[in-house]
């Protein structure tokens, strides 16, 4: 089952209200880009023969639905969305229970997930729902591999990389290096409409509003743009002898030099 | 409930991490804020010696294993022991390791998290953090809401804190002791550490940067002799460590390290936002680009344009000469 989140395109032009915060109608909504990897990785998995197969799911706004199905486009097999009035604003803590609650539901032998979210960024999404699912953790895998009962990632280290493995069911976690995304073809997406999607609420997954404390234990009290950088010095149509010697007389001004 | 703030203390190699002589200094500098004292909660090869650290600020350590385990298999020991101490803040670095540990510990305890933040207040007893979000578009200021358990869990970014020079203390060490639990199921098989050193990057404060303008891996060879010459270290984009030239270990950015040196020089790289959200809080940023379009002349401090082979072994030497070697 590979967690997927819906997000703001990264390079989408961003709007944003008075008060600062993204008008996400404004932005094109895409599959956050980590997640892709995460989705490659369970379909290479599939296709090797090592799992039978593999599901999508999501929390979010009903739009959500559409990164499902993308998803869908690129192959797999069917899809959750977990959808909510009371789910707005959810911080780290509040999306991992509800997905923990959904995967507990739906009792996948591997809860697959991107590296991080482009919009939150935290990475504590896949630590929260091991905690809360008590399982172990594969993270960072810049390779998953399924054998037979144990699941093994290679992850990078200060100067190398480790393997690291533990007994099915995991929760995982993998980077941009498991290999390109594919694209969904003209079939794919044919084919993605005739899939099975659920729509669950938080009572379905056996949660209430009052269990997620309002969605979120931390708030945002202020918001402002970043300070303005000094512009640009550009130093262009020059002799290279002249580029570094205006260089240098830049680095030296700066007391790096 | 203390007024404590504590923070994730990794060791390697049997000597404290930079993090976490980063983390020391910061959760020092905001207990005495908050009118508590800083709590080590240390982990990996070495934390049992976690009594150094009180040269480092803090002024006590609880040690959570000495092995080289997984971060995360440490979880249900710091769980039990932040139960124990209710600290105002834990602050944990920005790093796999640290969000693999904070993100259990958010879902073990059920706390808010915050971050990664580049910069952390306590006021009125309140934690508040500000952090960069959407890709560095927009600043926010964060805190716990009523009621939310403690601590706050805070993912700190390298370099928001500079570790204490030449304290000295120790640290009063204790040991903690809980049943892993089914987090503790994940172990290290296989260790390959590279045959060449690599560097820390969040140790570098100068980078000298290649990307795909570089061309080959022989084409870094003057890249390092520049960072030789100004005393840094050699980073690199996503595409030149896909391309095998380097070792993933110096990707900056979005999935690499996140770097703030004082000089970042980027040479034959674009500037793409993933690359740029690794390394926009350096204090100087000078590129060495082709393309007077390239993304990164928009951001730079110095910006220019020409060929890199042609301007970095020239500059490599123009810095030798006026640095008198
Ligand atoms: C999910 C995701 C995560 C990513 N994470 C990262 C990340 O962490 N870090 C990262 O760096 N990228 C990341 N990327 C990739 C990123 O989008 C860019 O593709 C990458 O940064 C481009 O690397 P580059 O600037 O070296 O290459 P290019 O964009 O190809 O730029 C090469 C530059 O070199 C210049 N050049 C060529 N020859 C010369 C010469 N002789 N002298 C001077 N200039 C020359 C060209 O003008 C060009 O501007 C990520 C992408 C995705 C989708
Ligand atoms: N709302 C969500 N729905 C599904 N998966 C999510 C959601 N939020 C986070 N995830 C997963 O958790 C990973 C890490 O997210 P984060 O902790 O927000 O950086 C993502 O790459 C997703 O795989």
């Amino acid at each position: 089952m590979v967690c997927i989140k819906q997000v703001p395109a990264t390079t989408a032009p961003k709007r944003y209200t008075a008060d600062l915060r993204l008008d996400r109608a404004a932005a094109e909504a895409v599959i956050n880009p980590l997640d892709e990897y995460a989705i490659e990785q369970a379909l290479r998995l599939q296709e090797s023969g090592a799992i039978e197969s593999v599901g999508f799911l999501s929390m979010g706004p009903e739009q959500a639905g559409e990164a499902l199905r993308r998803a869908l486009a690129m192959g797999g097999d069917d899809a959750t969305l977990v959808t909510d009035p009371d789910l707005g604003g959810a911080d780290a803590w509040a999306t991992a229970r509800v997905l923990a609650a959904a995967l507990d539901k739906l009792a996948p032998d591997v809860s697959l997930m991107g590296m991080a979210s482009d919009d939150a960024r935290g990475s504590l999404v896949p630590g929260a729902v091991a905690a809360l699912r008590g399982m172990p953790l594969l993270s960072y895998g810049s390779e998953l591999r399924i054998d037979g009962s144990v699941a093994r990632v290679r992850r990078l280290t200060a100067d190398g990389f480790d393997v690291v493995e533990a007994p099915l069911p995991v929760v995982a976690s993998v980077t941009d290096q498991v290999g390109e995304p594919r694209y969904a073809s003209l079939k794919g997406i044919m084919a993605a409409k005739r899939k099975p999607m659920e729509t669950w609420s938080l009572a379905d997954i056996g949660l209430s509003a009052d269990d997620l404390h309002g969605a979120a234990l931390s708030r945002v009290v202020e918001a402002r743009k970043p300070e303005a950088k000094p512009p640009t010095e550009r130093v262009e149509g020059v002799s290279a002898d002249e580029a570094v010697t205006r260089i240098a007389d830049w680095l030296a001004a700066r007391k790096l030099i | 409930m203390s007024s404590d703030i504590a923070f994730l203390a990794e060791f390697a190699n049997g000597a404290p991490t930079r993090a976490a002589l980063e983390l020391a200094a910061g959760a020092e500098e905001l207990a005495g804020g908050s009118g508590g004292s800083a709590v080590a909660l240390a982990y990996g090869p070495g934390a049992a010696g976690a009594a150094t650290l009180g040269a480092a600020g803090a002024s006590s350590a609880v040690v959570l294993g000495d092995d080289a385990a997984p971060a995360i298999t440490h979880a249900a020991a710091a769980a039990a022991t932040l139960r124990d101490l209710a600290p105002l803040a834990l602050l944990a670095p920005a790093t796999p390791n640290g969000r693999d540990l904070a993100g259990a510990l958010v879902g073990l305890l059920g706390l808010p998290a915050f971050g990664p933040v580049r910069a952390v207040r306590i006021e009125g007893g309140t934690v508040r953090t500000e952090q960069a979000t959407l890709q560095g578009t927009v600043i926010t200021v964060s805190e716990p809401t009523e009621g939310a358990g403690r601590p706050a869990i805070v993912l700190v970014l390298p370099s928001t804190f500079t570790p204490r020079e030449g304290g000295s203390g120790t640290a009063a060490v204790t040991s903690a002791s809980a049943a892993a639990g089914p987090l503790g199921a994940a172990r290290i098989v296989e260790s390959h550490p590279a045959e060449a050193a690599v560097a820390n990057l969040e140790e570098a404060s100068i980078i000298v940067a290649g990307g795909r303008g570089v061309g080959s891996a022989d084409g870094f060879a003057p890249l390092h002799e520049l960072a030789a010459a100004l005393g840094g270290a050699v980073g690199a984009s996503r595409a030149a460590a896909d391309a095998g030239w380097v070792p993933y270990q110096l990707q900056i950015g979005q999935t690499g390290k996140v770097v703030k040196p004082a000089l970042y020089v980027g040479c034959g790289i674009s500037g793409a936002i993933q690359h740029r959200v690794g390394m926009q809080t350096a204090e100087s940023v000078l590129a060495i680009n082709k393309d007077p379009d390239a993304p990164i002349g928009e951001f730079a401090d110095l910006f220019v344009v020409g060929d890199l082979f042609a301007i970095v072994p020239k500059l490599t030497a123009e810095v030798r000469r006026r640095k008198g070697r």
